[in-house]
């Protein structure tokens, strides 16, 4: 028996509390520990890599630059990030683990931290990969020929690539927490981030009143100068992306905070 | 020790849990007992704080589940085999416990070899798992890290019987070191052979608690289950002295205490094949107590 206090009393002080950084590894683990998670995280890297060596061998030679080549990878990573980011979170609702996650930290807010932190390092991680698999199509680029750029534009690095992935990574979160299941939350997100941006671009088509009003209540379509153009959003631009962010992301993610601190686990 | 204080947990309109109140003693095996759907699980969880108490509350060695930092060291915890990743091997489901506990991984092979899972079966996943095995792979979780209360719901629910004597001399030898052990189970054979307490509950509210003697010592005498070379003379004998008869199984089921019924026979010179009281022990206890709350009506002498 690890107490050594009064026979049937608990010493409190008789040890810390598990430390953040333990949680946040643990949840890392978790995210790479099954076949679904190892293999999701391994095809986002091999996608990246099959998309960039396609780009390399069919592109105008004047358009293989690393920084071409970056932006390609941040596409493709944001569609598929925030899937394992869902598969993490949800996956104590689904696969009912959470029962023993919550019993070994009731403190529910810093499994939401750990989570947050564990969320952040794995997108980091791909990040890297996806930066890794940009460098190898531009090495093809230049076997077939081109003479890239390798100088990065800052802003195509921190708005194009860094921000608008962890972006992807937070809603993924908002989903994942509001709907606690997996499924749902993986077909959630794709209606969010594929058919949201289609159905608004066909009514922005037809109508020039509801174009100007787009970017402030829809997220995907407010994020676009992010990945567009010298990306850099100009002031009424960010403020489009503060005002579709708090409705799509800001919103979404503290009504998901909350309901993962009430909810029974069953 | 558990100290579980006026606990109630409402679902709308629905009490699930009804001003329960009991202590489960360190050093002692406490069962907790009662039939399906009677609110076992939902006091578990109220303990261990995956459920929020609508009244009461429940202390674990004088504090309240939320307060005790890293809680995996002291309350050793099993409320639902089957609720880990389907996708993790047993192996992988210990570490992860063992790294947020922060124990060395050597803890995970000594848990393993305690549970006789064997090397190969702990690289399985827990989808290929038996019932049994899951069990087993979740009382090692819950002595991962070397907790001084084991809470346990159903464990032996799915072990084989070599299982189930395995499991009962594990826990007595947790609790005569100073362990306090509650488990629950809808099951009483299995409850009567481990726990040292009992705590009987039908439908949220308790019916009845104390040591298995003390239970008994309260249940009236007052039927006799008896089979006889001549069950027909004998119940009319019976009936000649007032005595309520009616037929169970082979015999007959008698409202008298045994020592009348065989002198009834001894004045009649029948013999008899087999008598004993009806009272089946614990069992009859338990059907009695929580007669209201069961789902199923039991025919006449189904009980012998």
């Amino acid at each position: 028996m690890s107490s050594t206090a009064a026979l049937g009393q608990i010493d409190i002080n008789a040890n810390p509390p598990v430390p953040m950084s333990r949680l946040a590894q643990v949840e890392v683990r978790k995210a790479l520990d099954t076949r679904a998670g190892r293999w999701f995280a391994a095809s986002i890297i091999g996608l990246v890599l099959v998309v960039e060596v396609i780009y390399a061998l069919v592109a105008d030679d004047a358009d293989k630059n690393y920084g071409d080549f970056l932006s390609i990878a941040g596409g493709v990573l944001g569609y598929f990030l925030p899937i394992l980011i869902i598969m993490l979170v949800t996956s104590e609702a689904s696969q009912r683990n959470g029962l023993v996650t919550f019993t070994l930290e009731p403190r529910r807010p810093r499994v939401v931290v750990a989570k947050f932190v564990a969320g952040i390092v794995l997108a980091v991680a791909v990040m890297i990969m996806g930066a890794a698999m940009a460098l190898i199509g531009t090495f093809i680029g230049i076997a077939s020929g081109a003479s890239p750029e390798w100088s990065v534009d800052g802003n195509l690095f921190f708005n194009g690539f860094v921000l608008a992935n962890v972006i992807g990574v937070f809603v993924g979160f908002a989903i994942a927490m509001l709907l606690m299941n997996t499924p749902a939350a993986i077909v959630g997100y794709f209606a969010y981030s594929l058919i949201l941006p289609i159905a608004v671009g066909i009514l922005s088509a037809l109508s020039s009143g509801f174009e100007k009003v787009a970017p402030w209540i829809e997220f995907n379509t407010a994020q676009t100068p992010l990945f567009m153009g010298d990306y850099q959003p100009s002031g009424e631009e960010w403020a489009q992306i503060a005002v579709s962010g708090t409705i799509w992301l800001i919103i979404p993610l503290v009504l998901g905070i909350m309901r993962l601190l009430r909810i029974e686990f069953k | 020790m558990i100290e579980v204080e006026g606990l109630t947990r409402k679902y709308g309109a629905f009490t699930a849990v009804d001003d329960v109140s009991f202590v489960a003693e360190p050093g002692r095996v406490t069962g907790f007992l009662g039939p399906n759907g009677a609110g076992k699980t939902t006091t578990m969880r109220v303990m261990v704080g995956l459920t929020p108490a609508t009244h009461g509350r429940v202390t674990i060695g004088g504090h309240l589940y939320s307060d005790i930092p890293n809680p995996g060291l002291h309350v050793g915890v099993l409320l639902d085999a089957s609720a880990q990743h389907a996708g993790r091997t047993g192996r992988e489901i210990l570490t992860l416990g063992a790294t947020t506990m922060g124990l060395p991984k050597s803890r995970v092979d000594e848990m393993l070899a305690l549970v006789s899972l064997s090397d190969t079966e702990a690289k399985r996943r827990l989808r290929n798992y038996s019932l049994g095995m899951k069990q087993r792979l979740g009382i090692a979780h819950a002595l991962l890290g070397d907790p001084s209360v084991l809470i346990l719901d159903e464990p032996a629910n799915g072990l084989d019987p070599a299982g189930i004597r395995w499991m009962r001399g594990l826990l007595k030898g947790y609790a005569e070191r100073g362990g306090t052990v509650l488990l629950s189970s809808h099951l009483l054979h299995e409850v009567e052979i481990i726990a040292d307490e009992m705590i009987l509950i039908g439908r949220g509210k308790i019916v009845a608690q104390g040591s298995k003697e003390s239970l008994l010592a309260d249940a009236d005498h007052s039927s006799t289950l008896v089979t006889s070379l001549d069950n027909d003379l004998l119940g009319k004998a019976l009936q000649h002295k007032g005595y309520g008869v009616a037929a169970a199984g082979t015999g007959l089921r008698v409202e008298a205490a045994p020592v009348d019924v065989g002198r009834v026979a001894a004045d009649n010179t029948i013999v008899l094949t087999d008598l004993r009281s009806a009272d089946g022990g614990l069992e009859d206890l338990f059907l009695a107590l929580t007669s209201e709350t069961q789902r199923d009506v039991l025919p006449e002498g189904a009980q012998a």
